[in-house]
């Protein structure tokens, strides 16, 4: 071991015999000899040094061009984040459009078939009023028997317009919920 | 010729051992100290100042622009050491960036070099070496190093 009483040749000896170099600034401390052994010591500490130095150098710049490079990367993937997120919210509110198209379109198919039926409805109504008041008009007319075509038609009219009037309630209704829609 | 010691001030831990192993691989300097926040630097100036008892303020400091984390900028912290700190050592700006306006700043504030960052930093150290002398006697114009 090296020990205080040593000289600085002594020391460096040791350390050469041990195969343990100098490293750092501290080897730039040491001035030039002429004794061949401590020289060569010296000279292969400051190569030694030197070498590791360029190798750490290289290293650490490697290591700087990754994490630079990560950062970037890191950069990117925030922006994707929020590009992702920016679309997710976009297609809920489309989706939300959509389904509220779908609903109207869903009510509006349902009072177009409301609206069919009613018509359909009124028809019947109006084309058995008129039937039956031509074949009422037609037994007057033409002297038959008109005791059982009489109660028919005017049960048929009270009937008619019982459902008229329902009829007619319905399309307010549909029409006032159309117009609300 | 060797700078007697360096300070440098940047944030950034992975450049003090680029910038160190550079110094050495050059042979700038024997003694460099790296800080990573101007506040910390800021303290060290106002211990040196006005008189420097134990001879510890450094010849050169090279400042990063942008230091994370710290109360003011390489450009606010050159110019205090310049203003407030009776300067007395050769002082500059170490960036990636190469803001023009920035670098007017800069000047203004009297940095003496700007030196930009990259992978290659040798060859910029180095050309700044040979300047050195001139900086040192305050005859050298402000330089940027690209």
């Amino acid at each position: 071991m090296i020990s205080s009483k040593d000289t600085v040749k002594e020391a460096m000896l040791k350390a050469k015999a041990k195969k343990v170099y100098i490293e750092g600034n501290f080897v730039k401390l040491l001035s030039e000899t002429s004794d061949t052994d401590v020289k060569d010591y010296i000279e292969e500490c400051k190569s030694r040094d030197l070498k590791s130095r360029k190798k750490r150098l290289q290293i650490t710049k490697q290591v700087q061009k990754q994490n630079k490079e990560l950062e970037e990367a890191a950069v990117v993937k925030e922006a994707l984040v929020l590009e992702l997120q920016n679309s997710l919210e976009e297609s809920k509110l489309l989706r939300d459009e959509a389904l509220e198209d779908l609903e109207v379109m869903q009510k509006r198919t349902q009072f177009e078939l409301i609206s069919t039926i009613v018509k359909v409805a009124l028809c019947v109504i109006i084309g058995v009023g008129v039937l039956t008041t031509v074949m009422y008009a037609w037994a007057m007319t033409s002297g038959t028997d008109t005791q059982i075509i009489g109660s028919t038609w005017s049960n048929m009219f009270g009937i008619l317009l019982t459902n008229a009037f329902s009829i007619v309630g319905t399309i307010m209704g549909v029409k006032y919920a159309t117009d609300k829609d | 010729m060797m700078i007697n010691s360096i300070l440098l001030i940047d944030d950034e831990d992975l450049f003090h051992l680029v910038f160190e192993d550079a110094c050495s691989i050059l042979d700038i300097t024997l003694s460099l100290e790296a800080l990573d926040s101007s506040d910390e630097a800021d303290k060290k100036f106002k211990e040196w100042f006005p008189d420097d008892p134990n001879g510890e303020k450094p010849e050169c400091v090279f400042v990063d622009l942008n230091i994370i984390g710290s109360s003011f900028d390489g450009i606010e912290m050159i110019h205090k050491i310049n203003f407030e700190y009776g300067n007395g050592c050769v002082i500059g700006i170490i960036s990636s960036s190469d803001d023009n306006q920035e670098i007017e700043k800069a000047k203004k504030a009297g940095a003496q070099f700007w030196i930009i960052k990259s992978d290659d930093i040798e060859p910029r150290l180095e050309e700044f070496k040979v300047d050195y002398e001139g900086y040192k006697d305050k005859t050298n114009p402000f330089k940027i190093y690209r």
